[in-house]
């Protein structure tokens, strides 16, 4: 063989398996859940893969408790992973909060199925988009990542993994049923090609140790428990000392520096594609498997001749405001089809500020939506 | 005002209470069950043993705080 060009590792895997499979490139050592469909083969791939490599599974008694292992694997050091879908989801809120306020790194992986309630758990759906912003309580951030393809689900999954070690917040990584079932071709990188951030440690001796002082970036380091440094961990606002402190001006500057060490990276976190948006009159704003109907429907109105262009949203939240503005400006009409009936509509509009008209187009019926009913939409609204 | 410390040491003859300050989250509950009304709320709702001379060791503060935040100490009563 004198091909010198490295020889790709190319695979067909399913959605969840490459969740798994982009888990570990990152370097997950901690997987704890509680199995769900659409979500099971998560862990049963990392039930099957994590002993292997010195890493621990546990399947927990429920996903209340899935997401408190979790959180205990990370303060400890491991770079920890839950999966589970929608009723899960529900109850992985309370403790989701619980390390967002402590500042915990981990990633929850929802793979939505139709809701509300045990809902239509073979069918898929995206009606927990708000839920993902708002589910748990108390004015917080957080970054949540739709991937639209197999290929992207692993390399958002090690995404989210370095954005929650980079600025110590969980991340949520939406998928939905069709392409966490869906089979693809997937290319597997080479761990040397892909870039995996690990959280900052402190460099002072544990007795100088402020759990929660931040660095310049507004994220503080973070030792690991067992390790010498003795610090306190509470869901009540806290000091730098990690101590509840009930000083207006302590709880003011915590919350505003919560939401800062993600509002002023938002360059760094916000990822989306654009199709065909050059000289579009019509977009289309699109997540998830709707996202690829959304990118045919592109090719095919062309065809037609129809200016018809896709911004793909890879990252959900924080919502992309500045970009959908821009693009408000240039066209004529955002149409925004979802597995809802209507929730980033809500944030497309918010964002358009009324320079164009959008128009959402939602199925809730638990089939997915296709390229042709896109079309279809295009043309009637064109008429109007 | 006076800046408190962070473990606060209050005692007479009989018993010595502290109070570690930066543990306590003001919930109340010592001075709430207090049966002979030693604790009294400062301006943060944090314990200070005002009427330390009613105290009768029982305990029951140290027992209830969830933090750990406020102990009793002092020379057991010899039973006969």
């Amino acid at each position: 063989m004198n091909n010198l060009k490295k020889k790709k590792n190319i695979k067909l895997l399913q959605g969840n398996e490459a969740c798994a499979e982009g888990a570990l490139l990152a370097g997950v050592r901690f997987f704890a859940g509680y199995p769900i469909t659409p979500s099971s083969e998560i862990a049963e791939n990392m039930a099957r893969k994590l002993p292997k490599i010195g890493g621990k599974f546990i399947q927990m008694e429920d996903e209340i408790a899935s997401m408190a292992a979790v959180i205990g694997a990370s303060i400890a050091g491991l770079k920890s992973l839950t999966a589970t879908s929608g009723p899960g989801m529900c109850l992985k809120q309370e403790n989701l909060g619980f390390a967002i306020i402590n500042e915990i790194p981990c990633v929850v992986v929802n793979a939505q199925r139709g809701g509300p309630s045990t809902g239509s758990p073979t069918k898929p759906s995206q009606g927990d988009m708000m839920q993902a912003r708002w589910g748990t309580h108390g004015d917080h951030p957080i970054i949540a990542l739709a991937p639209s393809t197999v290929n992207e689900i692993l390399t958002l999954t090690i995404k989210a993994f370095n954005f929650s070690e980079k600025y110590r917040t969980p991340v949520i990584l939406l998928l939905d049923e069709v392409i966490a079932h869906m089979r693809e071709k997937v290319e597997i990188p080479a761990p040397e090609d892909i870039e995996v951030i690990n959280r900052k440690k402190p460099t002072v001796p544990p007795e100088e140790y402020l759990p929660f002082k931040p660095d310049e970036d507004g994220v503080p380091s973070m030792a690991n428990f067992g390790e010498g440094y003795r610090y306190h961990i509470t869901g009540l606002i806290h000091n730098e000392k990690g101590l509840p402190t009930a000083n207006s001006q302590e709880i003011d500057a915590f919350i505003r520096r919560l939401h800062n060490k993600i509002q002023k990276n938002i360059k760094d976190i916000i990822i989306n594609k654009k199709y065909s948006l050059d000289d579009a009159k019509i977009a289309l704003i699109a997540y998830g498997s709707v996202a690829r109907a959304a990118e045919r429907t592109v090719k095919l109105a062309r065809e037609e001749g129809l200016k018809v262009g896709l911004l793909k949203l890879l990252t959900i939240w924080p919502f992309c405001f500045e970009e959908v503005n821009r693009l408000a400006q240039k066209v004529d009409l955002i149409i925004v089809p979802e597995m809802n009936l209507g929730q980033m509509v809500l944030e497309v509009e918010r964002a358009s500020q009324g320079k164009c008209r959008v128009v959402p187009y939602g199925r809730v019926d638990g089939e997915l939506i296709n390229p042709i009913e896109i079309l279809r939409k295009i043309r009637e609204e064109m008429r109007k | 005002m006076k800046q408190k410390k962070i473990l606060e040491v209050y005692q007479n003859n009989s018993v010595k209470i502290s109070v570690r300050r930066e543990w306590c989250k003001s919930c109340g509950i010592c001075i709430e069950f207090c049966p002979k009304d030693v604790l009294v709320p400062d301006d943060q709702e944090k314990p200070i043993p005002e009427n330390i001379d009613a105290c009768i060791k029982c305990g029951l503060c140290e027992l209830r705080c969830p933090d750990f935040a406020i102990t009793v100490e002092g020379a057991e009563e010899k039973n006969e």
